[in-house]
């Protein structure tokens, strides 16, 4: 039974996570056999592509020290002051999770853009924020709950004692602060650091809306390859942004076991009241991150329901007409084509067909990718088997291949007529489940350790059998991590763009790529819509499944480890 | 279950040179054991002696390195835990959280196939002999920690099995319900007359329950035996200082003398060899004490002692004094009534008394008899 899970998960991972990797390097190093290192010469040699790595590497390593620091002091006025109101700023820091990276690109747009409410109509100036200043302003935002959520288990695990006894000895708040708290969470900064600067170098959604002519890694792969239809020179810029992603994913990875190996178990959470000043500080920089995320999201809404940003605010649905990008879903568009006609037929049944073809792709990820980490957990953490650690192996590294990568590999590897499931849903199925399943393994395992191994063996013990333990006891224990794992990933498919953008069609559409298509058509508005459409979409699922299993909340589901 | 003893033979489980290593350590050193239908055996030593090792060998959640596991007169060294037919109560209770008390104890039964009627029946029966019938609709977090090992009791129970194993099932619950716990496993086993394997590190609990003990240390049986035998006879000094309270004298013995340096004692049985080195052991209550200057007449001279009284403890029925004798230490319990009426005190000079026949006997060698 375990033999044979193991063996099936290990060939699912080896078959569509190390075989597209491996036919990228292959195709980056092998012209018609032959080892060559020209795509490299070519690569570095043409000044603007050469530039994509310069640019992606400097906006990351300031998007890195900007989200870190920011970050930080909002873990620690979480954590380690006695302000008010801590559930709504936690809550309002994980709101970037929920839509996809580029509504703050979006934000930013109808903000500071060409025809940005601030920059033309307040200030009337020609100066916009399209390029690096965009990129990093955007990252940051959609890289702060990640960092935070790592920052605030760093800080919230490090024994307060610490700080009193330093206190208690002498220490001034500042040096304590230095000497102590900033030492002792070290290993939880770093990973932090670690962990934005992998998110920003791998985000395709950020730099193609609003990096204007600012050309980086992942966007630059999406331009040979789709726009130049230069396969070979996509894959010498896969291969050349694994490195610094695959770098800084083991040093997220090595830190963060690092940093919970220090938390002890000792800790004691309680706190001293703060002194007013240090609450009233604390309370007035905790709003501030939190007001700039509500405004992304305010102006993307106000955005897909006025006339005409931002000369014309009067209110109109026109902008969810979407322009003619009809699709085609299955059996929706059927249904709908033949009880409507005229124009809400073309709407519904086919410009809205992508949103269709997104839901229920999502929901099939949900299920599939909550039920697969699942069994992979289960085998990694209670069974072990011989080679469980390559299955552990295998199942984290998805993480460290950035989405762009992994949709490159899979046009190489997959794009052949006897792969029947090229070109439909299944692939894009299969490819979000396999580029998200670092988390919901670790999640998964996370949670199993929990189970005592004896509730098991009581099981054995009583007459069961492995499958009746499993659906019996072990599955029931999970539930709760199994459903929080499947909104996970059902967030993750309604949002995801880097990967999947190689893999749809004119027939196979979805929700969240439509939206770069709109952007890149100069249909703002419109884009802002499907946005909103989609965020809708995840906030109903939210709340449908605090409604069904009694909890819910964002913690644990930042793409951290 | 009145017709229990139907079975003459008995279903006997027989370990045959088990052992188990991990790696380069030897957990469980080629043991033999025949543990009889009916019989409460109780495993003890101290932690990493290789009991709870054992039991998982029986249970089937560890394999076997060497030896054989035999029940009823086949090797089970390679059967499946869940074909064993072997309950087991676990330290950590391992109720099933998503259940309820009445799910908990059918589970064992429900997987068996067993029909719904009956399922009814055995769970109403199960519940009657904890006395928890009106908790059955409650989830185990609900329940006290000696409710709940309770629960888990009756679960293993009701399939009925042939062997219940218990894994230290009572160290995770406070003293009080500990000791009470305890008897009803006791009144359990008697009126179920079902084998137990129990394995624990209280010597107190496994003297009050078994009617045979074996002590383990490192990996090997030092001991087999009656608690009482166990306890008024260890075979070791180990056993000695494991099981109940000793004082320990190391010394040279001469015929009926043991000299330790500092005192010569008499004891009661001579030695074989002429002379050899001995360690001598004497339980607390076996130790008199008098106050100073006016021991009774009749007493062995040499086996008088002074010392200090230094801690006074009350356990209640008995008094425990830890006495400094010319900087050795020594435990003596004594009755309170003795205490009080021969007005012993704190800080206060004694006189101690070593009865030569009271005094165990091991070869310094080896450190058995």
């Amino acid at each position: 039974m375990t033999g044979m899970t193991l063996g099936f998960l290990l060939a699912v991972l080896t078959f569509f996570m190390l075989y597209p990797v491996y036919d990228i390097c292959r195709l980056s190093f092998f012209k018609e056999g032959m080892f060559t290192l020209k795509n490299y010469a070519a690569y570095f040699t043409n000044p603007r592509i050469f530039r994509s790595l310069t640019n992606s590497v400097y906006v990351s390593l300031i998007t890195m020290v900007i989200t870190t620091v920011l970050a930080f002091f909002f873990a620690y006025g979480l954590t380690r002051t006695t302000i008010g109101g801590k559930e709504i700023f936690y809550t309002i820091s994980t709101f970037p999770l929920i839509a996809p990276s580029i509504i703050q690109g979006l934000a930013l747009i109808l903000l500071f853009g060409r025809n940005g409410l601030i920059t033309r109509y307040l200030f009337q100036t020609d100066w916009n924020i399209y390029g690096a200043t965009g990129i990093v302003a955007a990252e940051c935002l959609y890289c702060f709950p990640n960092a935070l959520f790592i920052l605030y288990t760093t800080l919230s695990a490090v024994d307060t004692r610490l700080d009193e006894a330093a206190q208690s000895l002498g220490a001034s708040a500042l040096k304590t602060f230095y000497k102590v708290t900033l030492p002792s969470a070290k290993y939880g900064i770093a990973s932090a650091a670690a962990l934005v600067f992998n998110l920003t170098i791998t985000d395709f959604g950020v730099p193609v809306v609003i990096g204007g002519n600012y050309n980086v890694l992942a966007t630059e792969i999406y331009q040979q390859v789709i726009g130049m239809q230069r396969f070979d020179l996509g894959a010498t810029i896969s291969v050349i942004l694994l490195m610094p992603s695959v770098g800084a994913f083991l040093l997220n990875y090595y830190l963060t076991k690092k940093s919970y190996a220090l938390i002890s178990g000792q800790a004691r959470p309680f706190l001293q009241p703060s002194r007013p000043f240090k609450r009233w500080a604390f309370t007035i920089y905790c709003w501030i991150p939190c007001i700039l995320i509500l405004i992304v999201f305010a102006s993307v809404f106000l955005g897909s329901f006025v006339k005409t940003w931002p000369y014309d605010f009067s209110l109109t649905l026109k902008h969810f007409d979407f322009p003619s990008l009809g699709g085609y879903a299955p059996l929706w568009t059927k249904f709908w084509a033949s009880i409507l006609d005229g124009e809400w037929q073309s709407m519904i049944a086919y410009k809205y067909a992508p949103i269709w073809n997104s839901f229920w792709v999502a929901i099939l990820v949900a299920i599939g990718g909550a039920l697969l980490t699942l069994l992979a957990g289960y085998i990694v953490e209670k069974k072990k088997p011989r080679g469980d650690q390559v299955l552990y192996t295998l199942s984290v590294l998805p993480a460290a291949i950035p989405g762009t990568v992994m949709g490159l590999g899979y046009i190489l590897a997959f794009n052949k007529p006897y792969y029947f499931f090229y070109g439909t849903f299944w692939i894009i199925i299969i490819n979000i489940i396999i580029c998200n399943f670092t988390l919901g393994v670790l999640s998964s395992i996370a949670n199993l350790k929990q189970i005592d191994k004896s509730i098991e063996e009581a099981s054995v013990s009583l007459g069961a059998n492995p499958i009746t333990t499993f659906t019996r006891v072990v599955f029931p224990l999970t539930k709760t991590a199994f459903f929080s794992n499947a909104i996970f990933f059902f967030m993750r498919a309604m949002t995801t763009i880097s990967a999947v953008i190689f893999l749809v069609s004119a027939k196979v559409k979805l929700a969240a790529i439509e939206i770069i298509f709109l952007d890149i058509d100069g249909r703002t508005a419109s884009a802002n819509a499907m946005c909103t459409i989609i965020i809708v979409i995840v906030v109903g699922m939210l709340v449908a499944m605090r409604l069904i299993t009694g909890k819910a909340g964002l913690k644990g589901m930042s793409a951290s480890a | 279950m009145e017709n229990g003893k139907e079975c003459l033979m008995g279903r006997n489980l027989r370990l045959e040179n088990l052992t188990k290593t991990f790696g380069t350590l030897t957990a469980v050193d080629h043991v033999n054991l025949e543990i009889e239908e009916g019989e409460f055996i109780c495993f003890l030593g101290p932690s990493g002696c290789g009991k709870t090792t054992i039991l998982r060998m029986i249970t089937g959640f560890e394999t076997v390195t060497e030896g054989k596991i035999i029940f009823d007169g086949k090797v089970i060294n390679d059967l499946l835990p869940q074909k064993r037919e072997f309950g087991i109560v676990f330290q950590s209770y391992a109720l099933f959280p998503n259940m309820r008390v009445e799910e908990n104890i059918a589970f064992g039964l429900k997987v068996r196939k067993m029909p719904k009627k009956m399922i009814a029946e055995r769970v109403d029966q199960m519940l009657d002999l904890i006395g928890l019938r009106d908790w059955r609709n409650l989830y185990p977090a609900q329940l006290s920690g000696g409710q709940q090992q309770r629960v888990a009791l009756v679960r293993a129970l009701a399939p009925d099995p042939q062997v219940l194993l218990l894994d230290e099932p009572l160290s995770a619950l406070d003293a009080k319900i500990r000791v009470r716990l305890r008897a009803e496993v006791k009144r359990l086993q008697q009126e179920l007359k079902k084998t137990m394997i129990y394995v624990t590190h209280d010597q107190e609990e496994a003297l009050s329950i078994a009617d045979r003990v074996v002590v383990m240390e490192t990996g090997q049986f030092r001991q087999v035996g009656k608690p009482i035998d166990i306890y008024k006879f260890p075979v070791s000094s180990f056993v000695a200082d494991f099981v109940g309270t000793s004082n320990f004298f190391k010394g040279h013995r001469t015929d009926n003398c043991v000299n330790t340096g500092k005192r010569k004692f008499k004891v009661a049985q001579s030695g074989s060899i002429p002379e050899e080195e001995v360690f001598l052991a004497i339980r607390p209550e076996k130790i008199e004490v008098f106050k100073y200057g006016e021991p009774p007449a009749h007493l062995e001279r040499s086996n008088l002692v002074p010392g200090r009284i230094d801690v006074v403890t009350f356990l209640g029925a008995a008094v425990r004094l830890v006495i400094n004798m010319d900087g050795e230490e020594v435990i003596s319990d004594v009755i309170e009534k003795d205490f009080e009426q021969r007005q012993l005190r704190q800080g206060e000079e004694a006189l101690l008394y070593f009865p030569p026949e009271a005094f165990i006997i091991y070869r310094a060698r080896e450190g058995s008899q």
